[in-house]
C-alpha cells in the first residue's frame, strides 16, 4: 500500500533550510524582476545573503501577491506524508513566530515547514507597526 | 814674541861691576911677539942709539915709566933724544893716567846707567824716571838713549798691555765662538746624520714606489683591457635591453588583445549564466507546477528536475569559466604589470647602460690616464731614486767633511782655549809692567 505523498518547496534563507506546501506557492521568479515595494525580507527566518530567489505568494483575501526574498529554492521534494509532523507544543510556545507550522524530515534531518502566507503577514504586520 | 820680552834674562852688560878702565879693549897695535918682552936696561957704560930704540919699542908695546938715564948717553944727541923720550913716556903716562881716570868715570856712569834702567826693567816700573848721579856730558847721549828706549818700552809695555786686553778679550770671543762652532758642528753632524739616514730610508721609499709604480701601470694597463671588454659588454647589454623592450612591446599588446578576448568571453559566458539561471528558475516553476499536479504531473516534474540539473550543470560551468576568467584577468594584470614593468625595466636598463657606458667612457680615460700618469710616476720614481742616491753619496761625503769639520772645531776650540789662557797670561805678565 502506497503512503501518500506532500509536495514541499525546499529553500534556503542564510545558511538553514526550511520547506513549503507547494501549495501556497504561486511562482517562483527572480528577485531582480521584482519591484523592490512587493520584496519580504527580514523575516523570522532570518536575513538573507545572496537574494537570488523570489517566493510568490498570494493572499486570497487581500487579492496581492507577495514576494518573499530567499537565498536559493533547491527543489521540490516528494515526501510522505508520515513524514511530516506538528509543530510540538514545546517548541510552538518556545518560537516567537506562528509561521513554523511543523517539520518534516528530510534526508534524515529535521526540517521548519513554514507557512508562507503567515510568514509575509507577520513580517507586514512588524513592518507596519 | 815672548822670547823678545823674556825679563827673566838680564841684559848683557858689556863689562864686568866694576871692571877697571886698564883692563879694557886690546890696544889698537897688534901685540909684538913674545920674543920681544921688555927688555932689560942697560948699563949705563956707553949706552947709545940701540937703548934708544928699546924703550921706545917698550913704549910702543903699552910699557911706561921707562926712564932712560941721561948720563950714559955719551952722545948728546943721543942724550937729548933721550930725554925727549922719557919727556914723551911722562907725558903719555900722564895723559894714560888721566884718560884712564876719564875713562873710569864714564865707565862707572854707564854702569850706573844701565844698572838703573835694568833695575826698573827688572822691577818692572816703568813709570818712575831714570835718576842718575852722572854729570859728565860724554854721558849725556847714553842718558838720553836710555831715557828714550825706556819711553819706548813704556809706550812698548802700554800697548802691549791693550794688546793684551784685546787679545783676552778677542781670545775669549773666539773661545765663545769656538765653543759655538763646536756645539753647532756638533748638531751639524748630527743632523746630517739624521738626513743621511733618512735619505737611505727616502732611498728605499723610492725604490719601493718605483716597484709599486710599475705594478700600478701593469694594473692600469690590465684594468684597460678590462674595461674595454666591458664597454663592449655594456654596448651588447643595451642592445638586449633595447630587444627587451621591444619585445615588452610586443608582449603588452598581445596581453591587450588577450584582455579584450577574456574581456567578450565574460560577456558570453554571463549571457549564458543568465539564460541558464532563467532555465532554472523556468525548471523550478515547472517542478513546482508538475507538483501541484499531483500523481498527473509526476512526469513533468521529472522532466523539470531533469532540466534544472542541467541548467545547474551549465551554471556550475559558467561559474568555472566565471573563475576561469578571473584568474585569466588576474594572471593578464599580473603579465601587464609584469610587462609595464619589463618596459620600464628595459627602459631603465637602457638608461642605465647609456649612464655606464658614459661611466666606463670615463673610467677609460681615467684608467688611460692613470697608465700614463703610472709609466710616469715610474720614470720619475727611477729619476728620484738615481738623484737620492747621488744625494745620499752627497750627504756622505758632507757627513765625512762635516766630521773632519767637527775635528777642526775641537781642535780650534781647543786652541782658542789655550790662546785664552796665553792671553790671560800675556795680560798678567804685562800687569807687572807698571807705567803710570
Amino acid at each position: 500500500m502506497t503512503q501518500p505523498l506532500a509536495e514541499l518547496l525546499v529553500f534556503q534563507v542564510g545558511a538553514r533550510v526550511f520547506a513549503a506546501a507547494v501549495q501556497d506557492v504561486v511562482r517562483i521568479g527572480s528577485v531582480r524582476d521584482v519591484p523592490p515595494e512587493e520584496l519580504v525580507e527580514g523575516t523570522s527566518l532570518g536575513s538573507t545573503l545572496g537574494r537570488e530567489r523570489g517566493i510568490v505568494v498570494s493572499d486570497h483575501q487581500l487579492g496581492t501577491e507577495a514576494t518573499l526574498v530567499v537565498d536559493q529554492v533547491l527543489g521540490v521534494r516528494s515526501v510522505p506524508e508520515g513524514e511530516v509532523h506538528p509543530l510540538p507544543a514545546f517548541a510552538a510556545a518556545v518560537l516567537r513566530t506562528a509561521a513554523v507550522a511543523g517539520f518534516v524530515m528530510l534526508d534524515e534531518a529535521p526540517t521548519l515547514l513554514v507557512d508562507l502566507l503567515t510568514l509575509i503577514r507577520e513580517r507586514r504586520a512588524a513592518a507596519a507597526a | 814674541m815672548a822670547d823678545s820680552f823674556d825679563l827673566d834674562d838680564s841684559p848683557r852688560r858689556p863689562r864686568a861691576k866694576g871692571g877697571k878702565a886698564g883692563k879694557a879693549a886690546p890696544p889698537a897695535r897688534p901685540a909684538r911677539p913674545a920674543s920681544r918682552a921688555p927688555r932689560a936696561r942697560r948699563p949705563a957704560r956707553g949706552a947709545g942709539a940701540a937703548e934708544i930704540t928699546d924703550a921706545l919699542l917698550q913704549i910702543a908695546d903699552g910699557h911706561h915709566g921707562i926712564r932712560l938715564d941721561l948720563a950714559s948717553f955719551a952722545d948728546p944727541a943721543l942724550r937729548e933724544v933721550a930725554a925727549a923720550v922719557n919727556a914723551s913716556d911722562e907725558r903719555v903716562q900722564r895723559d894714560l893716567t888721566e884718560f884712564q881716570v876719564r875713562v873710569k868715570a864714564v865707565s862707572d856712569g854707564v854702569d850706573e846707567a844701565v844698572e838703573a834702567m835694568i833695575r826698573l826693567v827688572v822691577q818692572g816700573d816703568l813709570s818712575s824716571e831714570l835718576r842718575l848721579g852722572v854729570t859728565d856730558a860724554a854721558l849725556t847721549p847714553l842718558i838720553a838713549g836710555i831715557g828714550q828706549v825706556m819711553e819706548t818700552l813704556k809706550r812698548f809695555t802700554t800697548e802691549i798691555r791693550e794688546a793684551a786686553l784685546q787679545l783676552s778679550t778677542s781670545a775669549a770671543e773666539v773661545l765663545a765662538a769656538a765653543t759655538q762652532n763646536e756645539s753647532s758642528t756638533a748638531a751639524q753632524a748630527s743632523s746630517i746624520h739624521e738626513t743621511t739616514a733618512t735619505m737611505e730610508e727616502l732611498k728605499g721609499a723610492s725604490h719601493q714606489i718605483a716597484e709599486n709604480a710599475q705594478m700600478v701601470a701593469v694594473i692600469a694597463e690590465q684594468t684597460l683591457t678590462g674595461a674595454r671588454q666591458g664597454e663592449g659588454s655594456i654596448k651588447l647589454f643595451a642592445e638586449s635591453m633595447q630587444k627587451v623592450r621591444t619585445n615588452a612591446v610586443e608582449v603588452d599588446d598581445a596581453i591587450s588583445k588577450l584582455s579584450r578576448r577574456v574581456e567578450r568571453i565574460g560577456t558570453v559566458v554571463e549571457v549564458i549564466d543568465e539564460i541558464a539561471d532563467r532555465s532554472d528558475l523556468l525548471a523550478l516553476n515547472a517542478a513546482l507546477e508538475g507538483a501541484k499536479a499531483g500523481e498527473a504531473g509526476r512526469g513533468f516534474s521529472i522532466v523539470a528536475a531533469e532540466m534544472r540539473r542541467l541548467a545547474e550543470n551549465v551554471m556550475e560551468s559558467t561559474k568555472e569559466i566565471k573563475n576561469l576568467i578571473t584568474e585569466i584577468r588576474e594572471s593578464t594584470h599580473a603579465a601587464k604589470e609584469a610587462s609595464d614593468g619589463n618596459k620600464r625595466m628595459a627602459g631603465e636598463g637602457e638608461k642605465l647602460a647609456g649612464t655606464a657606458m658614459q661611466s666606463v667612457t670615463g673610467i677609460l680615460t681615467g684608467i688611460q690616464e692613470t697608465s700614463d700618469a703610472a709609466r710616469v710616476i715610474h720614470l720619475a720614481t727611477q729619476q728620484q731614486r738615481t738623484a737620492t742616491e747621488q744625494v745620499v753619496q752627497s750627504m756622505s761625503e758632507i757627513e765625512e767633511v762635516t766630521r773632519q769639520a767637527q775635528s777642526g772645531s775641537r781642535q780650534a776650540t781647543g786652541a782658542a782655549s789655550e790662546l785664552t789662557k796665553l792671553a790671560e797670561r800675556l795680560a798678567e805678565l804685562v800687569k807687572r809692567f807698571k807705567v803710570d
